[in-house]
């Protein structure tokens, strides 16, 4: 590798996909411009909003602190990718029963961080709510409505589990 | 960003080779949490960075040993320690460190290397290593070398890493008997940088302290140890009086090396300091936070 573009092969939302990118590039700009997926967008670009959040090998990461070179063989997973089958995951239809949201701009990242928090406290208290989602800022403030949207989403899992 | 090198090597020879000790435009890549904050200000230009998200094996695993000494290699992403076992069981303090270290997003990639090597005093771990006794394992062309955490960071920004050296693990010491506990005071919003870090472990039985090591952080421009404040616990009975003098004397102590900001006068840091000591000691000692005024 050197300071030229290079090509990287990865997983991209399901599919092996390659890209020619450039060592400097982050992975938000890249999977916005190369392959047009929106819904991760960079907003305050310092780790700080959760807007630009995406899965990389099923870890939520802020895709604006990211290089995109150094997602090379590895499955990075956006909010396109969670209806992949035609209906929409328990989280997203969570949000909209909840009303957890104005202009939906902060929306991809609280979906998929949600989606991560359910996985570690399946049955979280408000506490552990808004700690855990401490990282991600909603501008239109939400915010009572997310804490509800994450305890339907967490009823809905827990239905359907058992 | 400007364009530079981009390489991932395999292992951590290949990564030593990559390094360059006359270039400081030549960096170690790991989380890349700080490193991409610096790039996109434009404050650092790297010329090449070397990913060493590609090393496994010891520098990207922790271990406990029968003893009761934790490894923790420096690739170690901060979620990972955060819910390891390991760490709950020997060094509870790490994990309850850890809650307050940025989000979730930030430590499912930020690695204890980096967390140690940044030198920025902010930075939560160092104060807590330091206060467990921990080391770094640090390997460069000459070999592996040991040092204490506290030998590490020696000023603002600044570390003894040479440019040609990789941290390879923190080492934790077997902590028997001690109890320790991490403060960590943010007078803005929650998740600013703190005005003041503060670290305490305390080897006792009961109240009656045998040793006691206290470090600030963030309120200096590297962590410091609070030596008097130590040594005036050291073999005392703990009360409330005790307690309250520990904290004018940590605070009095520190007064010369606390760095007034936008989180606060060094007057009011030195005030934090002295009410902050207090009351931890009174967590960890189980006593009533004496002399609290309001
Ligand atoms: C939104 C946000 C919030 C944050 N909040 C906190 C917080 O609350 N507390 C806190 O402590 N920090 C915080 N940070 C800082 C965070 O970046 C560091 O804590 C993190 O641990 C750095 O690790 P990294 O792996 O990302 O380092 P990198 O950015 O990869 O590297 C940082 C520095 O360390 C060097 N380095 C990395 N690994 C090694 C190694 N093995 N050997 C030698 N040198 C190495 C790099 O060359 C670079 O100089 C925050 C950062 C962000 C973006
Ligand atoms: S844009 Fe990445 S976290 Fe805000
Ligand atoms: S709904 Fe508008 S920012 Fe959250």
């Amino acid at each position: 590798m050197s300071a030229a573009p290079r090509t990287i092969r990865f997983t991209l939302n399901g599919r092996t996909v390659a890209a020619e990118v450039a060592p400097q590039e982050s992975l938000v700009t890249m999977l916005r411009d190369r392959f047009a997926l929106y819904g991760a967008r960079e907003s305050c670009g310092q780790g700080l909003c959760g807007c630009c959040t995406v899965l990389v090998d099923g870890r939520a990461v802020s895709s604006c602190l990211a290089l995109a070179a150094l997602v090379d063989g590895r499955a990075v997973t956006t909010i396109e990718h969670l209806d992949a089958d035609g209906t929409l995951d328990p989280v997203q239809q969570a949000f909209i029963e909840a009303g957890a949201f104005q202009c939906g701009f902060c929306t991809p990242g609280f979906v998929l961080m949600t989606r991560q928090l359910l996985e570690q406290h399946p049955d979280p208290g408000d506490d552990d709510i808004r700690h855990y989602l401490a990282g991600n800022l909603c501008r239109c403030g939400a915010y009572p409505e997310i804490v509800q949207a994450v305890k339907l989403a967490a009823a809905k899992r827990r239905g359907a589990a058992g | 960003m400007m364009p530079f090198d981009l390489v991932e090597p395999g292992t951590l020879r290949e990564a030593l080779a990559l390094l360059d000790p006359e270039d400081s435009a030549v960096r170690a890549f790991a989380g890349g949490t700080a490193l991409m904050l610096m790039m996109k200000s434009g404050f650092f230009r790297p010329k090449r960075l070397v990913s060493l998200n590609a090393l496994a094996g010891d520098v990207a695993s922790l271990s406990l040993s029968p003893t009761g000494e934790l490894r923790i290699g420096a690739m170690v992403r901060l979620a990972e320690l955060e819910r390891a076992p390991e760490i709950r069981r020997a060094a509870p303090v790490i994990a309850a460190a850890l809650r307050r270290h940025s989000n979730p997003r930030v430590r499912n990639v930020a690695t204890v290397g980096g967390n140690l090597a940044h030198g920025d005093p902010h930075m939560d771990l160092p104060p807590v290593l330091i206060a467990l006794g921990a080391e770094v394992e640090i390997e460069g062309p000459a070999g592996r070398r040991r040092l204490p955490v506290d030998g590490l960071v020696s000023g603002y920004y600044e570390t003894v890493l040479r440019g040609d050296e990789l941290i390879v693990a923190a080492i934790v010491p077997p902590q028997p008997r001690r109890r320790a506990l991490y403060v960590k005071c943010t007078t803005r919003a929650a998740d600013d940088w703190p005005a003041l870090g503060l670290a305490l472990s305390l080897e006792a039985d009961g109240a009656a302290i045998r040793a006691a090591t206290i470090v600030l952080g963030a309120a200096t421009e590297r962590p410091m140890r609070l030596a008097q404040a130590e040594s005036l616990l050291a073999g005392r009975t703990a009360d409330a009086a005790l307690i309250g003098e520990a904290g004018r004397v940590a605070a009095a102590e520190a007064a010369a090396a606390i760095i007034a900001d936008a989180r606060g006068s060094s007057a009011y840091k030195r005030r934090l300091l002295e009410v902050e000591l207090r009351r931890a000691l009174a967590r960890l000692l189980d006593l009533p936070a004496a002399g609290e005024t309001r």
